[in-house]
């Protein structure tokens, strides 16, 4: 009968995703994180040592390169939330203008297409000191004019930080812009008539209520930064020294040129940790906005 | 703000008549600051992709020159016929066109894969009652966000155990797996809202889990195919890790081949050529974007909130 296969036919349908989620995700996690309590290095090893299960930890946060690491997370999560700022900026603008709006989406957005290897290379480019920015500045006069960033541990991160906002500025712009566009067109001519200063009208009314759209952003762009890698191959290959690593890097690091299973697993598991940090709000907000909208739709 | 008592004094036609012209004014203003700024940004965003074209047609005497805006003095395409032939990656120079065609065979593959699985699964949970629809999306859910690094080690290992590691297979494999909860989400969030009843008749009709996908929902799902498979080229095309994690050293895309060229290889740099071969590795996406930019802007926001 119909009934009867209506029910056995997505099963056997949904058996690759299950699959695929049971074995590429939920044992490939499971199998990391028990790496990470053992002592494997080049090839996994079985064995726990049950009174020193946390020595891959114990060594991780020894490590200068990881506590590095976990500083410059920081450090670009708090930069390139400008790229959010930004974001918002022009998207009010955008919006607001309406004039050429379809050009300067075009223009802002483009990089998202472009990969953060090339747009690395790039910027690499631009902050080379005898040929980039540098020397051009130079030639205009400006002799004492430094851009040459990367060469530096202190301020290699803020060209990295650079970059990033160049890549993802259209992105937050283009979710800025969805947001503005759903709040109802009435606030706008309301303000208008009882003389809401421009100021007043975005900070106390427009940002507020976009408050959604501003946590998905800050997630988003949190989750980014934690996966932060080609990037920071792209522009300084995590030098100079180890001074622009990143806890994605750090991983990658361990494991490819280190051969240490073990270690790598347990940088990995840090980085699931922040992750799941990041993310916990996220199911939450979304399940309150979710309740909210439907309250609002009954 | 400037909600000028004084006007109230004028007669009342000749108050209108001011405010209008003083509104038109200060919009016009402001309007203008606002242009400009906008124009700024925008050449901030543009001055990268106009220095690279611009490099990758200068001869390599000129780019030592340091004028990094100008102009090329004299047109070539040498850089360009060599990113594509002879750029070194190290261990051979064989040009980044070996990586083009090692990208396009990860591409295809991956998209069949990907699509594929994720279209039927979104259809499944979006459609027929499953009793664990729920629990299975949110768990989806969270595989969306997951770092690769999580996964990156076994998955290694599997695919190696299956003879598929160093091989554009074995990337496309790892891509599909990667991209299915997203790819999912994407699908179910659209196939719910086709109406019930449609399926229900379709059902009545004797017709099949397959017949209806077949007949009534791939026929509804020309949108959404466009959306994703533009969120799948960029990303396939543009991703780095997974290509240089289990490409080995034959099946190399695109972007490890290029950052390999210019990251890590010792000895002399040849900036215009390596922009040329960063133009060739960007060029395939940003047509992508350009021609499709409205359904582009829905893909990566799909892929970004509907998550």
């Amino acid at each position: 009968m119909a009934v009867r296969w209506s029910r056995v036919a997505p099963q056997i349908a949904l058996t690759p995703a299950l699959v695929v989620t049971l074995v590429g995700f939920a044992w490939a996690i499971g199998w990391t994180i028990y790496m990470s309590f053992t002592r494997s290095r080049r090839f996994p090893d079985y064995t726990i040592d049950p009174a020193d299960w946390y020595a891959q930890y114990d060594r991780l946060f020894g490590n200068d390169a990881w506590t590095t690491s976990l500083r410059n997370l920081i450090v670009l999560a708090i930069g390139s939330a400008l790229a959010i700022v930004f974001g918002f900026i022009l998207a009010a603008m955008v919006e607001r203008e309406k004039f050429g709006e379809g050009v300067f989406r075009t223009i802002f957005l483009y990089p998202l297409a472009v990969s953060l290897i090339v747009t690395g290379l790039v910027w690499r480019w631009m902050f080379n000191p005898s040929l980039g920015i540098e020397a051009f500045l130079h030639q205009l006069g400006w002799t004492s004019a430094q851009f040459n960033w990367l060469a530096t541990p202190g301020t290699a991160m803020y060209g990295i930080i650079l970059a990033s906002i160049w890549h993802g500025m259209g992105f937050y712009m283009a979710l800025m812009l969805a947001g503005l566009k759903s709040i109802n067109t009435e606030i706008w001519s309301a303000a208008r008539l009882d003389g809401v200063g421009l100021w007043r009208l975005y900070t106390e009314i427009i940002i507020p209520m976009m408050k959604f759209t501003f946590l998905t952003c800050a997630i988003l762009l949190s989750l980014g930064v934690v996966k932060a890698y080609d990037i920071v191959v792209a522009m300084t290959n995590g030098g100079p020294g180890t001074s622009t690593w990143t806890p994605a890097y750090f991983a990658i690091n361990a494991y490819s040129t280190r051969s240490n299973i073990g270690f790598a697993s347990a940088a990995a598991t840090i980085m699931l940790l922040i992750t799941l940090a990041i993310f916990l709000p996220l199911v939450l907000i979304t399940a309150w906005h979710n309740r909210q909208g439907e309250a609002s739709r009954t | 703000m400037s909600s000028d008592p004084e006007i109230a004094t004028f007669p009342a036609s000749l108050g209108a008549a001011a405010r209008s012209v003083r509104r038109r004014r200060r919009i016009r203003g402001s309007s203008i600051a606002v242009f400009v700024f906008l124009c700024m940004c925008a050449a901030f965003v543009a001055i990268p992709l106009y220095v690279v074209i611009v490099t990758s047609f200068k001869p390599i005497e000129e780019v030592t020159l340091g004028r990094i805006f100008a102009l090329p003095v004299h047109w070539t395409l040498t850089p360009w016929y060599k990113a594509w032939n002879t750029l070194c990656t190290g261990l051979s120079c064989d040009g980044i066109k070996v990586g083009f065609f090692n990208s396009l065979a990860i591409l295809f593959p991956s998209l069949v894969l990907s699509i594929g699985l994720s279209s039927v699964t979104g259809y499944a949970l979006a459609l027929w009652n499953v009793r664990w629809a729920g629990t299975f999306l949110f768990i989806l859910f969270i595989c969306a966000f997951v770092p690769f690094q999580i996964i990156m080690i076994p998955l290694i290992v599997l695919v190696s155990n299956i003879g598929l590691y160093g091989s554009v297979w074995g990337i496309a494999l790892v891509h599909a797996i990667l991209a299915m909860p997203l790819l999912t989400l994407i699908f179910r969030n659209f196939y719910k809202d086709i109406p019930r009843e449609l399926i229900n008749a379709a059902i009545m009709d004797s017709g099949n889990f397959w017949h209806i996908f077949r007949e009534i929902v791939l026929p509804m799902s020309a949108n959404i195919m466009i959306v994703v498979l533009i969120l799948m080229i960029t990303t396939v095309w543009n991703d780095y890790l997974v290509g240089l994690t289990f490409g080995g050293i034959s099946a190399a895309p695109m972007t490890v081949i290029l950052a390999n060229a210019v990251v890590t290889s010792r000895g002399e740099v040849i900036h215009n050529v390596n922009m040329a071969a960063a133009l060739l590795t960007a060029i395939p996406p940003l047509v992508v974007y350009f021609a499709l930019g409205r359904f582009f802007v829905q893909g990566i926001t799909a892929g970004a909130i509907k998550g």
